[in-house]
Parts: C-alpha cells; sequence; structure tokens
C-alpha cells in the first residue's frame, strides 16, 4: 500500500469484496479523496481521539440529541458523528441530483393520478392492490386539488453504492422525512473540529436548505393569500426529531406550533398567539396522516387540529406534505418506479431500482421462498428498518421462522437481493483506528409548482457496528458530512 | 305529491368532571339530493356557544361546536324540515340479458372506479369461510341476488339492541345472529362487496311512523351499485327497499366515514349521553 | 409569538432566577453561620431550618433534629422534592426545550450545559463538601444566562417575556429571602448585642441578595433592619431590590404592549400601580409591620404573575 508513512490509516483492513468509496480496486486512494487522506495523515491517532471527544461533546451541548428510554430513567443520547467526511465528486453527484428530482416528480405525477383518474390502474401499469390494500391511501382525497399541484413537497432518497459501482435507490421517504438538520449540523461540526480541510476543496454548502424548504411553502401558499403566513407543526419536544422541528423553524424564521396551539373556525386555521388568534396559511407538518385531524382521522390523537382537514379540503390552509402523500412511500409502490418513471415522465430511470419480488405473486413467492438465504425480506409498511430479515445472516430457525411469516401474510413482505452497501474508512471508537463501515445516503429534494431542489450533500448514513447493513440511528447508526465537489 | 318532514335531533352530554375543552362534530343534516329538497336546519345548544357549518372529508356538510366555558352538561337540539319526493323503489327496468351487468361487474376500469366500495373495512371484513354464507347466483340478475341477499340478513339477524355496539366485529355478530341496523347493513356491504357489487353503508333517518324498524336514533341501511341501473337503497333490518321513509344524511364505506357524532372531550371521569330522533311527515 | 411559548420562556426565566437564589441562600447561610457573632447564628440546626423556610417548607416540629446531609440533598440535588435546584434547573431547560426556535443557540447550549452540570454533580460529594462550589457554579451559570439573554437575543417580545419572568421571580425572591431572614432576626434575639435590629441576619440577608458590598457604600454603617429593608425593597438603584424589578417588570410589559390608553384591566395597568404604591413609600411605613408587608408584597406579586398569564398566555 502507498502511504505507508500515512500512520493513522496504517492499520486500515481493506476487504477487496467491499468497495470501498475512498479505494480503488487496486488499493490505491482514488484522487479525489488523495488530498483529504494526506491531510488526515498529518494527525496522530491521539489527535483523533481528542477531536472525536470534543465533537461528542459539541453535539451533546448543543443538545442535538434524542432520548432513549430504558428502564426507570432517561437518557440522552447523541447520534454518532464520524469525523472522515464522504466526498462525492461532481459528474457522480448530477446523476443523484437528477435521479432524485425524478423519482420526486414521477411519484408527484403518480400520486396526482391515483387520487384523480388513476389512468395508471386503468391501463394496467401497476395492480389496482397498490391503493386498495394499503393503509395509506386516503379516500377523503380523492378529487383534491392540493395547491401547485405538489404532494411531495419535500422527500427523502435513499441511495446506495452497490459492489458494482452504481447507484441503487432502496426507498422513497415521502411521509415526513427526516435528517436534514443533521447534514448541517454534521458539516458544522466538521469545521469546527478540522477547518483546515475545507481550505483543499470545493465543496458547495448545505446551509440554503431553510431558505429553498420556505421559498416552496410560500409558493404553494392557498389562493387569496398575499404574503402567506408559514408554520412548522411538531408533536411536541419529546419527539426524536424535535431538535430537528426547532431548527427548522428557527432558520425559516417561522413559528413552530404544537396541535394545541392552533385552532381552526369557519374552516380556517388560527394560532394563538399573545396577542389573540393570528391566521395560518401553510404547515410545514411533521406530524402523520393519521393524527393530524381527530374529527376526520384518529379519534384519539391530541397531536392534531380538530377541523383542520376541512379548513385544507376547502382549499384555506396547505399541508405539506399533503395528506395521503404515504400511499406512494411503501415497499410496494417502490417496486414499480421504474414503471412509474417510464408512464408518467416517458425517461428511463436515472438511478437504478433494487429488483424485487412481490410475494403476493405466486411464482415470486415460490422463488423467495427457495432463495431466502440470498435475500433480504423486507415488510412492506414498516419504517426505521425494523422487521428486516437479511437471508444469508439468519440461522435454520430464524430461517423457518421467517418462511412461516411470509406464507402466511405475503402481501406483507417484498424480497430484494442482498445489496453490497459500499463502505468508507470510519472512525471507531472502541478499537481508536479506522475501519471499513458500511454507508448509504439520503438525498433531500424540495419540489414546488416551478421548481426543484437537491440539497448538494445530504446525509450519509454508517452503520457502525461491524458488518452491519442497516445505517438507521434506530438501530445504532451514525452519520457523516458528505461533500459535494463544485465542478 | 311531495311529503313534508320535520325532524328533530337532542343529544344531551352529561360528565362527572368539568370539560375544559371540547369539540363535536354532527353528521346529522338530510343531505339535499334529487328527492330530498330545501332543508332548513335550527340548531341551538345550551351553551349558546357557537355552531359552525363544515364540509368532512367525504363532502357531507357538517355542524360543529366548541364551547370556550367549562361545563358539565350540554344539550344540543337540531329541527330539520324539508320536502321529498316520493320514492318508488321499483321504478326501473332490468336488461333481459343479465350477463351484460355481470360482465361490466368483472370489467378492471369499473372496479377502479368504484373500489372505494369495492374494498373491505375493519367493519365489514369476513373471514375465509363467512365469505361463503352467501354466493350469488349468476343465473337470476344482479338486483334479484341482492334482494335475495335482503332476505338471507333479514332472517340471519334477529333485531336485538343492546347485544352488539358500535365496535362490534361483524364475525361476533355472525357468531351470534343478533344486532342493530347498523350490523344488519355491515353485514350486508361485506357480502354483497364479496359478490363484486359496489355497496355503501347509508346513515338516515327512518320515519318511525311507518311501521319499520329501526331504533330511536339514526337508522342505517345500504346502497349497491347495479351496472345500467345505478345506486339503489337496501334496508336489510326491514326487508325492503330504501323508499321515501329513508332520509339520508351521508353515506360511506362503513359506519367510520358516516359516525353522526363526533366528540373529542379532554375530560376525566365518567360521561353519559342520551340521543332521541323523532321524525314527522305529512302530505 | 404564540402564547404557549410565551408561557415557556416566562417561566424559562423565572426557574433560571430562582435556582440562583436558591444557591445563594444556601450557600450564603451556610458559610456565613461558620463564624457568626451568636450562637444562636451558629447553630446548624438554625441554618438548616432558615433554608427550609426560605424554599416554603418550614419544618414545624420544633424538636426534630434535621440532619445536614438530608436536607441539602433535599434542597440542592432531589429529584423527588419539586422546588430543588436541580429541578428548578430541569424546568427551566424543559421549558427552554419548547421554546427552542425562538431563543438563540448560544442561550440554548448555555442551558443545556447548566442541566448537565446539575444532573451529573456527584450527589456524596455535594453533601460532604460540595456545597460551595455547587452553589457557586450555579450561581455563575445564571450570570452567564443572563448575559447570553441580553446579549444573543433580539430585544423584542421574546427578550421582554423572558424579562418579566426573571424580574417578578428575583422580586419575589428577594422577598422571600426577607421574610426568611426577618423570621431569623426574630428567633436569634437574645441578650444586649443580638436586638433584632441589629441582628447579624440583616448582613446575611445582604450578603444572600449580593448586595453587602454595595450597601456598605451606600449607607457606610452597619446594616440595621431599617436600613438593609430601605435597601432590598425600595432603593430603585439596588439591582437586586423589589423597586428595582417592578421597575423592570414595569418596562419590559411595555415592550409588549406599548400603547398608553387607560385600560384597568391590563398587566401594565396593575404593574403600574403596584409599582408607584412602594416608589413613594416611607421605609418607617414597612417598619411598622414587616410582616404584614411582606405578605402584601408576595400577593402582589403573584396577582401581577396571574394578570401575565391571563393576557398574554391564554387565549
Amino acid at each position: 500500500m502507498e502511504n505507508i508513512e500515512n500512520q493513522i490509516f496504517s492499520s486500515y483492513q481493506r476487504n477487496p469484496d467491499l468497495y470501498d468509496e475512498i479505494h480503488d480496486k487496486k488499493g490505491k486512494v482514488k484522487e479525489i479523496y488523495q488530498k483529504l487522506f494526506n491531510l488526515y495523515g498529518e494527525h496522530t491517532i491521539n489527535d483523533y481521539v481528542s477531536l472525536n471527544n470534543k465533537a461528542k461533546a459539541s453535539f451533546f451541548n448543543q443538545g442535538i440529541t434524542f432520548q432513549v428510554y430504558g428502564d426507570n430513567n432517561v437518557q440522552e443520547k447523541i447520534f454518532p458523528f464520524d469525523l472522515f467526511p464522504r466526498i462525492i465528486d461532481p459528474e457522480e453527484w448530477d446523476i443523484i441530483e437528477r435521479g432524485s428530482i425524478q423519482r420526486s416528480k414521477a411519484l408527484n405525477l403518480f400520486l396526482w393520478d391515483i387520487y384523480h383518474d388513476k389512468k395508471i390502474l386503468k391501463d394496467k401499469i401497476v395492480p389496482i392492490e397498490l391503493i386498495t390494500s394499503s393503509a395509506n391511501y386516503l379516500d377523503q382525497m380523492n378529487g383534491v386539488n392540493p395547491p401547485g399541484g405538489i404532494y411531495n413537497h419535500i422527500s427523502g432518497t435513499d441511495i446506495i453504492k452497490h459492489n458494482d459501482g452504481k447507484y441503487y435507490v432502496l426507498e422513497d421517504n415521502i411521509r415526513c422525512p427526516s435528517g436534514v438538520s443533521y447534514v448541517i449540523c454534521n458539516r458544522t461540526a466538521l469545521k469546527k473540529a478540522l477547518f483546515g480541510v475545507f481550505n483543499h476543496y470545493q465543496t458547495h454548502t448545505v446551509t440554503n436548505y431553510a431558505e429553498n424548504l420556505l421559498e416552496l411553502l410560500e409558493s404553494v401558499k392557498p389562493k387569496g393569500v398575499d404574503i402567506p403566513n408559514v408554520v412548522v407543526i411538531t408533536p411536541g419536544m419529546y419527539n426524536s426529531a424535535f431538535y430537528e422541528h426547532s431548527y427548522l423553524a428557527k432558520t425559516m424564521g417561522v413559528e413552530l406550533v404544537e396541535g394545541r396551539d392552533l385552532f381552526v373556525e369557519n374552516d380556517f386555521v388560527y394560532m394563538k398567539t399573545i396577542k389573540g388568534p393570528e391566521k395560518v396559511d401553510v404547515i410545514y407538518r411533521r406530524i402523520d396522516d393519521q393524527f393530524i385531524d381527530p374529527l376526520e382521522f384518529n379519534p384519539d390523537s391530541v397531536l392534531g387540529v380538530p377541523g383542520l382537514f376541512a379548513a385544507y379540503k376547502k382549499g384555506n390552509v396547505t399541508l405539506a406534505n399533503a395528506p395521503g402523500t404515504g400511499v406512494a412511500d411503501d415497499k410496494a409502490v417502490y417496486t414499480y418506479m421504474p414503471q412509474i418513471i417510464k408512464y408518467y415522465l416517458d425517461q428511463e430511470p436515472i438511478l437504478n431500482n433494487v429488483h424485487t419480488y412481490h410475494c403476493s405473486r405466486p411464482d415470486e413467492l415460490k422463488y423467495v421462498l427457495e432463495h431466502i438465504h440470498e435475500l433480504v425480506i423486507k415488510p412492506v409498511d414498516e419504517a426505521g428498518g425494523y422487521g428486516i430479515s437479511i437471508g444469508n445472516r439468519l440461522s435454520k430457525q430464524e430461517i423457518e421462522k421467517v418462511k412461516a411469516e411470509v406464507k402466511a401474510s405475503p402481501r406483507k413482505y417484498v424480497a430484494q437481493p442482498i445489496m453490497s452497501l459500499s463502505v468508507h474508512p470510519t472512525y471507531i471508537d472502541d478499537t481508536e483506528s479506522f475501519e471499513q463501515r458500511h454507508v448509504d445516503l439520503r438525498t433531500f429534494t424540495v419540489l414546488g409548482k416551478d421548481k426543484e431542489f437537491v440539497l448538494k450533500g445530504g446525509l450519509t448514513r454508517v452503520a457502525l457496528k461491524k458488518g452491519n447493513l442497516i445505517v438507521n440511528s434506530s438501530q445504532g447508526g451514525g452519520s457523516k458530512d458528505t461533500w459535494v465537489l463544485k465542478k | 305529491m311531495p311529503r313534508e318532514f320535520e325532524i328533530t335531533y337532542n343529544a344531551k352530554n352529561i360528565y362527572d368532571d368539568w370539560v375544559y375543552d371540547a369539540h363535536w362534530q354532527f353528521l346529522i343534516i338530510p343531505v339535499e339530493n334529487e328527492n330530498q329538497h330545501e332543508v332548513e336546519i335550527e340548531f341551538s345548544n345550551s351553551l349558546f356557544a357557537n355552531t359552525e357549518y363544515s364540509i368532512n372529508g367525504y363532502g357531507f356538510k357538517t355542524l360543529r361546536v366548541h364551547p370556550k366555558k367549562k361545563f358539565k352538561e350540554i344539550t344540543f337540539e337540531a329541527k330539520f324540515k324539508f320536502s321529498k319526493e316520493e320514492v318508488d323503489p321499483y321504478n326501473f327496468k332490468i336488461n333481459p340479458d343479465i350477463s351484460l351487468a355481470y360482465n361490466e361487474l368483472h370489467n378492471s376500469d369499473f372496479k377502479i372506479i368504484h373500489e372505494r366500495f369495492l374494498k373491505s373495512t375493519p367493519f365489514t371484513s369476513l373471514e375465509n369461510k363467512q365469505e361463503e354464507l352467501f354466493k350469488f347466483d349468476n343465473s337470476i340478475s344482479i338486483f334479484d341476488n341482492l334482494e335475495a341477499l335482503n332476505l338471507f340478513i333479514f332472517k340471519y339477524i334477529k333485531f336485538t339492541a343492546g347485544v352488539t355496539e358500535v365496535g362490534t366485529p361483524l364475525k361476533q355478530i355472525i357468531a351470534k345472529k343478533k344486532g342493530v341496523c347498523q350490523d344488519f347493513t355491515h353485514l350486508f356491504c361485506a357480502l354483497a362487496r364479496n359478490n363484486g357489487v359496489p355497496t355503501r353503508y347509508v346513515s338516515g333517518y327512518l320515519d318511525q311512523d311507518s311501521g319499520y324498524v329501526g331504533d330511536s336514533q339514526m337508522h342505517a341501511w345500504a346502497e349497491a351499485y347495479i351496472p345500467e341501473i345505478g345506486w339503489k337503497g337496501f334496508d336489510p333490518t326491514n326487508n325492503i327497499l330504501a323508499n321515501t321513509n329513508h332520509i339520508k344524511v351521508c353515506y360511506g364505506k362503513d359506519y367510520n366515514d358516516c359516525a353522526p357524532l363526533k366528540g373529542i372531550i379532554h375530560s376525566q371521569g365518567r360521561n353519559k349521553t342520551i340521543h332521541t330522533v323523532t321524525v314527522e311527515s305529512q302530505q | 409569538m404564540l402564547a404557549r411559548v410565551a408561557n415557556n420562556l416566562f417561566w424559562m426565566g423565572r426557574y433560571i432566577e430562582r435556582s440562583e437564589h436558591v444557591a445563594r441562600y444556601l450557600n450564603v447561610n451556610y458559610f456565613s453561620s461558620l463564624d457568626a457573632p451568636n450562637l444562636k447564628s451558629q447553630d446548624r440546626q438554625f441554618v438548616l431550618r432558615s433554608m427550609l423556610f426560605m424554599v416554603g417548607d418550614p419544618e414545624k416540629d420544633l424538636d426534630k433534629f434535621l440532619k445536614e446531609e438530608d436536607v441539602l440533598y433535599q434542597i440542592g440535588l432531589d429529584p423527588s422534592y419539586s422546588s430543588s435546584i436541580i429541578n428548578n434547573i430541569k424546568f427551566a431547560r424543559e421549558n427552554a426545550n419548547s421554546a427552542r426556535d425562538l431563543i438563540s443557540t448560544e442561550l440554548y447550549e448555555a442551558i443545556n450545559k447548566f442541566y448537565h452540570f446539575v444532573i451529573n454533580y456527584p450527589k456524596e460529594i455535594f453533601v460532604k463538601n460540595g456545597l460551595h462550589d455547587f452553589t457557586t457554579n450555579v450561581a455563575e451559570m445564571t450570570d452567564i444566562l443572563r448575559g447570553k439573554i441580553r446579549g444573543t437575543l433580539l430585544h423584542d417580545a421574546t427578550y421582554a417575556i423572558i424579562s418579566m419572568g426573571i424580574n417578578i421571580e428575583r422580586a419575589t425572591q428577594i422577598t422571600r429571602m426577607i421574610n426568611a431572614k426577618y423570621n431569623d432576626a426574630l428567633l436569634s434575639q437574645g441578650g444586649e448585642n443580638d436586638k433584632f435590629r441589629k441582628s447579624f441576619e440583616w448582613t446575611t440577608l445582604l450578603k444572600c441578595a449580593e448586595s453587602y458590598d454595595m450597601m456598605r457604600r451606600f449607607y457606610k454603617k452597619t446594616p440595621t433592619s431599617i436600613t438593609t429593608l430601605e435597601f432590598l425593597i425600595l432603593n430603585p438603584n439596588c439591582p437586586r431590590s423589589v423597586m428595582n424589578s417592578l421597575n423592570q417588570v414595569n418596562r419590559h410589559v411595555k415592550m409588549l404592549n406599548p400603547e398608553k390608553r387607560y385600560n384597568k384591566d391590563s398587566t401594565a395597568f396593575l404593574i403600574g400601580r403596584v409599582r408607584s404604591e412602594y416608589e413613594f413609600k416611607y421605609i418607617e411605613e414597612i417598619d411598622e409591620d414587616i410582616k404584614s408587608f411582606i405578605e402584601d408584597i408576595l400577593k402582589s406579586l403573584v396577582d401581577i404573575s396571574d394578570k401575565v398569564d391571563e393576557e398574554f398566555f391564554n387565549y
């Protein structure tokens, strides 16, 4: 290996079967990472131990934490942050950006269609079961025209690089995708810790997300409103993404409200301020459909606002994302993405889809049951990496158990080939060294009537447990600053 | 000659403890349609809280009340006056080639257009064996099958108040063979949909003077969509077709879409609700 | 600003201020008693009882022997005692959390650090030999917070609400301290040198309010009941005085509600009324019946707080 003097990487073990983001196949550091590699090499591992501790303390002191509920106490934890950034070159980013926009647009057209003429069903491109058996399809949204024709104003696209070096989309998150605040926090933290490295790279800023989001939200204001009053609605401070909600409200300069701060009168929405009621026009909601209005949906919800949906339907307030958007955030819909893109945009997908087997189809179910050891089995309606079984990691008994579950409710499951997520050098606390860890990338796309914006950066999530492929923070994942280089 | 109706709806809610915050939404206003006209509404409540009119997610008119002061008791009174044309439920023709209508049921565009009233819901889901309870006989028309289904349910369930409640699942009702109009209607919807006929749950009032069975509150019946004919009302509680005495308020997939009163009340302790409805009509 | 969030900010201010006063009261009383000039004031039981009196839980059983470690733990770090310093800081942070989008990152970070300092403070060390370190840190950190409030927030409604909370609480806590020390001064009366008017407790009181040096500079004499009360209640230039706090509250409520229209139901009206009552008061009037005076001012402060609640936090 070259750069043998680079002591902090001297113990770096490169598994040749995995796609390493910073090394080429021969083990040579890629050109784009060369400078960074050398700069990091000027430090000793002790420097990293101390920088890492400082970065952790900084997150902790800023209160960028989530709460873990233990047996008898509540613990505050930080989302682990890794000091070694991920770099994406401009050409690759171009693909990711165009691909993310393409998917968001196609999904938006899909949503419009299934809540209006349902042409894609009539043309038999996707089966009707996608909507009839989806808990997230809202009958109440049939025939509703959301302002600007936009359903998925904000999308989070989870992308991985497979060991063939190509990008694949794993999931489209269009309910309330979270994580964008961490993109910005990670950048801030890395700047604080190792500001010198930024002098050597032309990196796109990530701090322009809030202004783009606000511009979008203002652009989908209800008819007849001149300067819209925008708010962010949160389930409250005990929600694990509360930091993000407050961050977004603060950086957009708008109010962060809870359901109890709002009320509806004559189908208009108002917030309760120290100077009396103030009309609200656009709500960026970070609560799920089922909870937004107890009179229309889950009656037990205390997070929502009675009468909000009627006000929305009347066109007096805009909700972003639109109610009912969740139906397209379904692993079963995901599998039809290439067809959906083709149908509405008449384009080939820019980003690959992972081939998916539908357990609801008898022949595919048969294949899945026979090849379970080489497949990932996923429930179609779980978020956060829960309920996923990775075939080659299961014991004999576990395989039998999964098979039985799939056979019992085939519609609930899909299966995909085991994708090998690329790996990236990551600082590991326990061993005080850099090791290979699997990473993915979540991009954030903002879609408006006449605009689209992808945050040039995205959240690189890293599975900190050795060999683990699940990067979700709820499953012990961390994250990295992600640099998109200027052309 | 149209009939003049006057419906009085009363509800009284009593709470053990003070209620500081409450929202109610009533879905009780007779809908204006081709045979129900000029609905006049009078609505009042004992707290003199402001009444708002709105439209719910399915397009039906609602009444909302949100008192601004604390209370332990509130009563509501609604009066609806309107006129209604005499309805002849048998005023339609069946195409002698009955297979055309059956073909339509199997048409995929038809299924897509009517998907909302073909899918099963928590209140109308059957277990596998129960789907066999009533199978259509394809040698007779869809309408004849639905009338037979109406009779089947009328005979199958014995009208008994107090054995079931709003949340009782269909499989229990099938096992108990007892229930009220909601249960009759849910079973009708489930079995008709299972045979491919789009069917909706209807909530409304029944003129009790007509001698039919209903309860003293809201009545429920079903409407099925028959190709070439359209939506037809079936009242399995009485084994009749819906007629002039059936005053429609709204329809939906099941009771959930049509609940006459929804309340969001933040209060400790117990509460009690009493509803009464009277329907009077004059030629 | 949202009414709920305003409520959070108001209470954040109050809890920050409260934690400081409780901490300083513990510190000053404990350490001045060590070399107090009379036996009563030196008595550890006397000091512990005074601490409990000040936080609003006086020990009624006169014969009960109080364990020092228990009392210190209860007031300092006991999470199950709602008036403990740790809970005041917990509540301050919880209120800050709900208003997080409105306050500056710097202020939030300072509150958060403060919170972590307090919840991680080892109980054993605190009750054995950490009292000084802990209470000094708490007092200093509240100073930092006030600095961040003044220096990193726009001086608009957010700032006005927090400042009202801080100043209403300051007046309240100063009055509570006066009450506790008045009580101590009565109890510690002994021989010729321990007369109520010249009690050592007045010096302690001034130190609890961090006003001893200022007072000495102003009067150039040993504190007596009259001069101490005059200074802490009526002197508008003493930054800790009730008068000064009322002036501050008055100034800030006008930021929220600048209109000058006569409105006898407004908070501004009530504050102005209470303020003018004390502005032109003789200390001799107060000295005649200190007990009633203390009751009156506490009631006025509660009324003001309720009025704020009614006008701004409840739509």
